[in-house]
């Protein structure tokens, strides 16, 4: 017993003084705490505590524990640590109902089948944290997220129309609905719709003519529908930081970013701090922010011609929103300002329980509509009741852009309460919300979890989670006024006249009455040597009638979602430990390896020597295209491609060509783990994020055909930027040592490229037009599944290193499932590396690059209007010289971390057809070795 | 207002029957309030992807952080 007490205490002891060196943050606090509290416990007999004699051990362990900072703070985080995060979010489909021509002349009211791509949100989320100095910690963010989908534009009665067919193939026009169509990929149809009211002003079916000609009317409630748009993919980064400061008992922290959309900029400020007192049983958190934002929205081309957003140019240039139709393209702008503070005091209650208690409070003012949601105002004249049907016929239909407030009071309050349940040793964590503004919306969230660790560094935690609000007080599926409209979608006095009976408007459902259920479960793996897995999975259902007291919207707008997402975090601090715990082979590793730094823009060139030996990093490559067009090396000129707009143009893929790219831009995440089940064999995996952009621009010398044809709508749309991004191809690897003597190192290695990326993204519809697949090179993979040698020959000797390395990707597969094939590549490079500082390397490389065209082409919809959509513009040969630097961190907490960059500019091109000059690329790179 | 009212009353008695119920606990039995599973924010990193998901669908959710999170317009 009293080795077992002395063990204890020692251990207890030697952290308290290490904390008390290195006053360590709330982090410290779980794995201190705990043992502190049981070596307590151990060290004193439980008489002492009545007697009132403490031990001088527990009198010492009793202020070492009451340096630990409060409860509040999350104690799974780790001083230094690397977290990279994907994730993936997918609604389901609505349903649609429309009228539809049942008869020869005969409407009825059905539910059709449509196949809309849902929306899919697709996330990247990068994260570093580390303690700078003893009391100052530091963390960086990087996200990203690419959707795309169809999305509700506005709402009306399902009888009324609002949807049109798509018959399928490119060129062929959206159409009314007939019976048995799909509904596909349709553009808002915000027009044209066959309004008919009773005398109540309820919606009235306009049920065509039965078999004696006579005019049928269907009175009686009929359900609404959302009119649907799509979205061609857009992408949306986020970086933003926090610096904190600890004392014992306080903490502040200071805080801000930037969120970059092409419609949407935010940028915010915070601070925020944590008081602990009461013996450190009461904390007081306290934090505030500043949000400002700007909204620059391109309204859809195709609805501008009858939408209204008269409400926007009566405003005045006004920061709450106007309407900028300066150019031939519709925008709104405006600007938004969001101040919030909240305040929560956390209480430990008993051995067991603590609590948490909030208060938050939000003002927003400015530009808060969606600016792509419209409302239909229908205006009946009253002089245009039929008595005899006993309806009002022919009113007036106008999409008007949302309205809402120019101001919003927010108010949250929090309670959270979380339980330990001994037996299991689980946690019971409860949470309460209620929310109320004054747009008339309040709202109740109620959230459990279960955390459960099992053995094997298992947690495992369901959740569950239920949300109810009630509506906005300008919410409406749609308006109704019994005045007569002018039939111009930006008639002042029309708008007035609306604006009197309704100031405020929005039929955007997230404003409606409904509730929500989810359910989802987390799971936690702790690997050794500090890496730790993470994965969430969340079943989301969205349903009027699931609103807390009934009286929800109706089902017309119910929808459920899923999202998955997977994180991998690794705490350097527990592998910084190791490596000192571990004996000098480790460090004297590392010191081996940054003895011959490989430019960072190389991939499969480093292998790892040690058996049992990991390795993570993340890999991050931009590059672009701007210039000239080239055709082979040299520039060609505009006519030259269009060959004075000939009609089937090779250059084009057999048709006319219209637009080039101006420019384009790729960014690429890799992420990389590798182990070495042995000294002559390393696995690798390496997963991929990716977004790109391409803006392009009309030949010289080409008129572009007119709107209301397929290619006219096609070359209009590329007066926009085209974005995509998600996840890319994934590589899976092995890499065989062929020869090492310490001076010279040869390997090889063997990887398959799994075909995770999509060939299939399309553009949005426009001008009633189905556009199909969007360009070849902003396909996010391959398509095919890849075979991926490489051969690495690297060499150093004191602070000179050497390498070459040849790389080949071979498709093994004819096409993909969109019907064609990447080109086969094949890469030589060879560098020289100079390290001038114990921790410092610069590299030189060259790079010959031979690339084959691509093979055969689109099999489904897709319209070419430009050079980029031509198979044989694709590939060729390149030449590059990289400049690179890399640091290496010889000790310390993040020593076996380096750190790399390399720029690599291009010295020649010699491309396959006609393709846009290469600018040039960055690589960064972070690797970890452990 | 008088839900404002009502929810402020409600907030208050929770909050002083949170502060009276809260007895002295002596830092040596503290342990098992360490343990990582009894944090108030076990997960960070899922509250914050599924607070933007929540935040781009629900009116009452992600209005109280200053952390960016984009327009959501979809």
């Amino acid at each position: 017993m009293v080795v077992i007490k002395k063990t204890r205490l020692s251990l207890a002891i030697e952290k308290l003084l290490r904390n008390f060196n290195k006053v360590s943050p709330a982090v410290a606090f779980a794995s201190t705490a705990g043992d502190l509290a049981s070596a307590a416990s151990v060290a004193t007999p439980p008489g002492n505590l009545t007697n009132n004699r403490v031990s001088p051990a527990l009198q010492a362990l009793t202020a070492a524990a009451l340096l630990l900072p409060g409860l509040a703070e999350p104690v799974l985080a780790a001083d230094d640590e690397a977290t990279i995060q994907y994730g993936h979010y997918e609604e389901s489909n609505r349903d649609i109902y429309s009228r539809v021509l049942t008869s020869e002349f005969g409407y009825d009211l059905k539910k059709i089948p449509n196949n809309f791509a849902p929306i899919t949100v697709d996330s990247l989320h990068v994260q570093g944290k580390t303690l700078l100095r003893d009391r100052w910690r530091f963390t960086a963010n990087y996200s990203e997220d690419t959707w795309s989908g169809a999305t509700p534009v506005a709402t009306a009665p399902a009888g009324f129309g609002g949807n049109k067919v798509y018959g399928g193939g490119s060129g062929v026009k959206h159409l009314e609905p007939a019976a048995g169509d799909t509904i596909s990929g349709a553009t808002p149809y915000i027009q044209s719709l066959t309004p008919v009211f009773d005398r109540n002003l309820n919606p009235v079916l306009d049920k065509g003519l039965d078999a004696g000609f006579n005019q049928v009317y269907g009175f009686g409630s009929q359900p609404l529908t959302h009119t649907m748009t799509m979205a061609s993919p857009e992408t949306r980064k986020q970086g933003d930081f926090k610096l904190g400061y600890e004392w014992d008992e306080a903490a502040v922290d200071v805080g801000g970013g930037l969120s970059l959309e092409n419609d949407y900029e935010s940028r915010f400020v915070n601070w925020g701090g944590r008081l602990d007192f009461n013996s450190k049983l009461t904390t007081l958190n306290f934090s505030q922010s500043y949000t400002n934002s700007t909204v620059s929205a391109l309204l859809d081309h195709d609805s501008l011609p009858y939408l209204g957003y008269i409400g926007y140019t009566l405003n005045g240039r006004s920061d709450n929103g106007y309407y900028d139709g300066s150019s031939s393209k519709g925008m709104l702008h405006g600007k938004r300002e969001d101040i919030a503070t909240n305040l929560s005091l956390t209480q430990v209650l008993s051995k067991c329980a603590l609590a948490e208690a909030g208060v938050g409070y939000t003002h927003s003012s400015g530009f808060m509509e969606n600016p792509y949601k419209a409302t239909y105002a229908f205006f009946v004249d009253p002089d245009l009741f039929d008595p005899a049907a006993g309806v009002y016929l022919g009113a007036n239909t106008t999409a008007y852009t949302e309205q809402r407030p120019n101001q919003r009071n927010q108010v949250n309050l929090n309670l959270r309460y979380v339980q330990h349940i001994a037996p299991l040793d689980a946690a019971m964590n409860l949470k309460y919300n209620y929310f109320l503004d004054d747009w008339g919306i309040n709202a109740h969230t109620f959230e459990g979890k279960w955390v459960q660790p099992l053995p094997w560094g298992l947690t495992v935690t369901p959740t569950i989670r239920y949300y109810s609000q009630s509506a906005a007080d300008f919410y409406h599926p749609y308006l109704v006024l019994k005045t007569p409209g002018s039939g111009d979608a930006n008639d002042p006095a029309a708008y007035r006249a609306l604006n009197r009976q309704y100031p405020h408007f929005s039929s955007d459902h997230r404003l409606s009455a409904y509730g929500a259920l989810s359910g989802g479960v987390i799971v936690n793996k702790q690997f050794a040597r500090g890496l730790n897995l993470e994965m969430g999975f969340e079943y989301y259902t969205h349903q009027g009638g699931l609103r807390l007291g009934g009286g929800g919207e109706g089902g017309y707008a119910d929808f459920s979602a899923y999202s998955a997402n997977a994180a991998l975090k690794v705490d350097l601090d527990t592998l910084g430990r190791g490596l000192a715990e571990g004996g000098g082979d480790h460090r004297h590793h590392h010191h081996h390896q940054h003895g011959a730094a490989q430019p960072a823009g190389m991939m499969f060139a480093h292998m790892m020597n040690t058996a049992d030996d990991w390795m993570v990093g993340y890999q991050y490559m931009f590059s672009k295209q701007a210039g000239n067009l080239l055709q082979g090396s040299r520039p060609i000129s505009d006519t030259a491609i269009t060959m004075n707009n000939a009609v089937n143009n090779p250059n084009c893929a057999g048709e006319q060509c219209f637009v080039a790219p101006s420019d384009m831009a790729m960014h690429m995440h890799m992420f990389m783990v590798m182990y070495a089940p042995t000294d002559w064999l390393n696995l690798m995996l390496m997963p991929t994020f990716m977004d790109m952009g391409m803006n392009m621009r009309e030949l010289g010398g080409t008129t572009s055909p007119a709107n209301t044809t397929l290619i006219g709508a096609a070359v209009n749309h590329a007066d926009h930027e085209h974005q995509t991004g998600g996840i890319g191809d994934t590589n899976i690897s092995a890499l065989v040592k062929l020869y090492d003597d310490k001076l010279h190192h040869l390997h090889l290695g063997l990887g398959v490229s799994a075909p995770t990326g999509d060939v299939d993204i399309h553009l949005r519809p426009t001008h009633t037009y189905e556009l199909g697949l969007i360009h070849y090179g902003m396909q996010l993979g391959s398509g095919t599944w890849d075979f991926t040698p490489t051969l690495t020959y690297t060499g150093h000797l004191d602070a000179w290193g050497w390498g070459a390395q040849l790389q080949g990707i071979k498709r093994l597969q004819n096409h993909n499932e969109s019907g064609y094939r990447l080109g086969d590549m094949l890469q030589a490079t060879a560098w020289g590396s100079y390290r001038f500082l114990d921790w410092l390397s610069g590299s030189v490389r060259g790079i010959y690059t031979t690339h084959d065209s691509l093979h055969g082409a689109y099999d489904r919809p897709h319209v070419p209007i430009g050079t980029m959509d031509t198979p044989a513009n694709h590939g060729g040969k390149f030449w590059d010289i990289g400049l690179g630097l890399t640091a290496t961190i010889p000790g310390g907490s993040l020593a076996g971390n380096s750190f790399g960059v390399e720029w690599i500019q291009p010295l020649r091109d010699d491309v396959n057809g006609i393709q846009l000059e290469r600018e040039g690329a960055l690589s960064a790179q972070w690797n970890y070795m452990f | 207002m008088i839900n404002l009212k009502r929810a402020v009353g409600v907030f208050s008695i929770a909050l002083a029957l949170q502060l009276l119920g809260g007895c002295a606990v002596a830092p040596w039995e503290r342990g098992t309030l360490a343990k990582p599973q009894m944090a108030l924010e076990p997960y960070p990193l899922q509250t914050e992807l599924r607070g933007h998901n929540y935040g781009a669908r629900e009116a009452a959710t992600g209005s109280s952080s200053g952390s960016g999170g984009g327009c959501g317009c979809y």
